[in-house]
């Protein structure tokens, strides 16, 4: 049977706390944290984490398809899905799609992922889902909404949990949606939306699937439901018939904030992640209709347990000192990085292209002669002077700090003048392979940066220069 | 290998005030260094004058050949422009002084100029977009941050403080203070320089050297023909070391932030050169480039005044002060001077010509018969070690 080979999460370090949004505005609070993409994430960044987890220890090689589900794509015109294979160093004859438009996309990017393992086009699809939404200021939504990711690896061979079926239902009602000319989207009525909508849709799905397999609320262990507060998802509860003390996974609000397209299946990741053998778990969204799939863990779910960081993401976290450095990473605020920068007459386009597998998937290259590993590519090794005699090797995801500088003048991305709020870190970072790499630092405090320091790489926006979102690898310190 | 040693005489220096010019561009600093530098030659620029070598870094300080010929009006001669980093002025002296070695010229000019400040003045310009332009692949770094990742490293290795540093851009500053073309003239305490703001951490803004405009020329010649021109008044080039390494040093592990290989190179060669075996005995003092106060410490290093790791006990005991067993920057550095970056190397060989022969007032070295000078350019990419003396200045033990 078709089912869950692997999971993954991301959930960025950022977290900003609702009493400080509520006081910036002088309104309520909604208590509880919320979970910010940092200035240098954005949705496609976080699929690539969320990715890197689900396939930690696998090859990606194996992998046949990938789809980005997500409302919140960096990218008007232009595949997000094919960068993040690139990224996560998947083959070239992979299937990509950005599935988008709707909260509901992450759901039918598995649900496309069981058709194409049934049809035999492909035996391992990854499904990643983030979202980076942005709400009105002061608005509710601005408390509710978090930032997020989650990844699931679908296939038929050595399943941790059976997908035992798959209902949908669709209902174009009015919200919320959002044009291409609008930064934030808009309700027409959130209480119409909810009652004709998500309470209607989401039980609706759920009952199609659970009369299709002959299930009652009692079966299930767990439900992991999308809803667009808190107080919906209670709800729906009430609908559905479970207890939401008992069988109700939590849904992360006082932690994360409701994340949008990943937000069931980062539920059903934490749900997963604790549950049992032959334990059902039904999860569900909802947008412009609703889709439910029941999974039946196997006796696999164990064994990946703690190979994952999952939801523990969120016990890692830093805190934003102010809702004015929440709002510049939002991008509310304008502190013109980068919307401020000069126009640059050379555009490094050409560049991105041509060394794509030094910067998207990071590779290096080892001298066969003296076996060093240096970066970037280039003919000649910088070590022994060897010419033309090298592999492309991919280069080791940790390191130490051998030396670093908080540079003042330059930010991020090399940006003159800086972003400026923070000074940028650079690290001069040896990593295991025993290759050096320069590399920018981010999710950091400042004053814990030392020599010897353990980090690890992290998939981000390196600049937008030439009005092209040049993304790769920074280095982080590694997160707990 | 043959040596350039005291076959060429430097006749005629011209050094415009550095410092923030708004009043000038690069045209006019130029014609300024260079009459200047041909009247103390008592040459005629348009008669005597066969061949010129003009040090830019940005193009916007000029490109070309026409970087000299358009300024001075000074057409249809052979003219090269210069770029080499930090060690672009020094260099266009270098090349210059080949030519008059070979025989070819008798009379020549190398010159610098930058205008800095035209183009903006927190940090240098245009550096991103040059670097991020050709490299996308890879990170790059301020200025400061390049000299910033040595010194954590110093501190890490050796247990040197801010406090050590803060010594530098002190003595530098009094020295400086002297000058009267220098940009800063205005004397700093240790306690200035802890309570500035940050630059590159941990790198504050005394540990850097300004944003400086300013041009420099120096009038090349055979000695024979030297003697003609200024009698006695000349010194002639020792020796000149040029040594160029990666521009990416961050990205190699053998690249350790507490000896910059281009230095050594470059002084070893110059060293050799020269036939000097012992620097701190032989010369009388040294012009380094202090770009940033970590900088000139492990200069010290490099230069061989003193072991590795031993640096900062020079500035801790006053042995590089105008007064001290070895004075290093007596004319107060690219710290009182900025960092024209074409001129630099130009001035500093004029600073040490002053000093060879004498005219050094008020920052006189005592009994200064010959010194070094030295440019390191880029994330320590290019460094260049010129050694200028009296005539009769031979090698060996004081």
């Amino acid at each position: 049977m078709v089912g869950i080979i692997s999971y993954g999460a991301y959930i960025p370090i950022w977290r900003i706390s609702r009493d400080e949004i509520a006081r910036a505005h002088g309104s309520a609070t909604m208590g509880g944290e919320r979970s910010v993409a940092s200035f240098d994430e954005d949705s496609l960044t976080m699929a690539v984490e969320a990715g890197l987890d689900c396939l930690t220890g696998m090859d990606p090689k194996e992998v046949d398809a990938l789809f980005f589900a997500t409302v919140t794509s960096p990218l008007e015109e232009k595949q997000a899905a094919a960068m993040i294979a690139s990224a996560l160093d998947l083959r070239r004859d992979v299937l990509t799609a950005d599935i988008t438009g709707t909260l509901r996309a992450g759901t039918i990017a598995v649900k496309m992922a069981m058709d194409a393992v049934k049809a035999g086009s492909a035996k391992k699809v990854l499904v990643t889902a983030a979202d980076s939404r942005v709400a009105v200021p002061s608005s509710d939504l601005e408390q509710i909404f978090g930032d997020g990711a989650a990844a699931l690896l679908i296939g038929e061979d050595g399943v941790i949990a059976d997908i035992e079926g798959f209902s949908t239902v669709i209902n174009p009602i009015p919200g919320p949606w959002r044009r291409e000319v609008d930064l934030f989207p808009r309700r027409f009525e959130a209480k119409l939306d909810t009652r004709y909508g998500y309470l209607h849709d989401l039980p609706t799905a759920a009952g199609m699937l659970a009369k299709k397999l002959n299930l009652s609320p009692k079966d299930l262990a767990k439900v992991a439901i999308y809803g667009p507060d808190p107080r919906s998802i209670l709800g729906a509860t009430k609908v559905l018939g479970i207890d939401p003390k008992t069988q109700l996974q939590d849904p992360l609000f006082s932690t994360v904030g409701i994340t949008g397209t990943p937000h069931a299946l980062l539920m059903l990741v934490a749900a997963l992640e604790q549950a049992k053998p032959d334990e059902r778990i039904l999860c569900a969204s909802q947008g412009e209709g609703s889709d439910a799939f029941v999974v039946k863990t196997t006796e696999k779910v164990e064994e990946l347990k703690g190979t994952r960081r999952g939801t523990n993401y969120i016990k890692s976290k830093m805190m934003l000192p102010s809702y004015a450095r929440f709002a510049a990473f939002k991008g509310v605020l304008d502190t013109g990085w980068p919307s401020q920068l000069p126009e640059m007459p050379r555009s490094p386009v050409v560049k991105y292209w041509r060394d794509e597998k030094a910067i998207l998937p990071f590779y290096g290259m080892k001298c066969k002669k003296c076996g060093e590993v240096s970066y970037p590519i280039g003919r000649i090794c910088m070590y022994c002077g060897e010419k033309d005699n090298y592999e492309i090797v991919k280069l080791a995801r940790r390191g130490k700090i051998y030396t670093f500088v908080h540079d003042y003048l330059f930010g991020p991305g090399n940006i003159q003048p800086g972003d400026g709020i923070n000074p940028a870190t650079k690290a001069a970072v040896d990593l295991e392979d025993g290759c050096r790499v320069l590399m920018e630092m981010t999710d950091h405090d400042l004053k814990e940066v030392k020599v010897d320091m353990e980090v690890e790489m992290t998939f981000r926006l390196l600049h937008e220069r030439a009005k092209f979102r040049h993304y790769g690898w920074k280095a982080r310190p590694v997160r707990g | 290998m043959g040596r350039i040693t005291d076959k060429v005489a430097i006749v005629g220096t011209g050094v415009t005030k550095f410092g923030e010019i708004w009043e000038k561009d690069h045209e006019d600093l130029l014609v300024e260094a260079v009459y200047e530098a041909c009247n103390e030659a008592n040459v005629d620029l348009r008669k005597d004058v066969e061949a010129a070598w003009v040090g830019t870094f940005w193009t916007f300080s000029g490109v070309a050949g026409d970087a000299f010929a358009d300024p001075l009006k000074w057409y249809g001669k052979p003219i090269t422009r210069v770029e080499n980093y930090c060690a672009t002025g020094m260099d266009a002296v270098r090349n210059a002084a080949y030519a008059v070695a070979s025989g070819v010229y008798d009379i020549v000019i190398a010159a610098g100029v930058e205008k800095i400040l035209d183009q903006g003045s927190r940090g240098l310009p245009d550096l991103d977009k040059m670097l991020l332009g050709a490299e996308v692949t890879l990170n790059a770094e301020s200025a400061p941050a390049m000299f910033a990742m040595a010194a954590v490293r110093a501190f890490k290795e050796w247990g040197w403080t801010k406090e050590d540093l803060a010594l530098v851009a002190v003595k530098n500053h009094y020295n400086g203070a002297r000058h009267p073309k220098a940009h800063f003239r205005r004397e700093i305490t240790v306690e200035m320089a802890l309570k500035a703001p940050m630059i590159a951490y941990p790198l504050g803004l005394f540990d850097c050297c300004a944003m400086s405009d300013g041009a420099a020329a120096v009038v090349l010649t055979r000695p024979e023909i030297a003697k003609e021109l200024v009698g006695d008044e000349y010194a002639t080039i020792k020796a000149m070391g040029l040594a160029v390494e990666t521009l990416h040093p961050f990205y190699r592990k053998d690249w350790t932030g507490l000896a910059f290989p281009a230095n050594v190179k470059a002084a070893e060669m110059a060293y050799k050169e020269a036939g000097i075996t012992d620097p701190r005995k032989e010369l009388d003092f040294g012009i380094v480039h202090d770009c940033f106060t970590i900088t000139e410490l492990i200069n010290y290093q490099d230069m061989k005044l003193c072991k590795l790791g031993e640096g900062a006990q020079l500035i801790r005991d006053g042995v590089t002060t105008i007064e001290g067993d070895f004075p290093i920057n007596p004319d107060g550095g690219l710290k009182c001077f900025g960092h024209p970056i074409g001129a630099t190397g130009c001035r500093m060989v004029a600073e040490l010509t002053r000093q060879v022969l004498g005219r050094a007032e008020g920052l006189q070295v005592k009994d200064a018969e010959a010194g070094f000078a030295h440019n390191l350019g880029g994330p320590q990419a290019v460094a260049i070690v010129g050694i200028v003396g009296r005539p009769d200045w031979k090698p060996g033990e004081k």
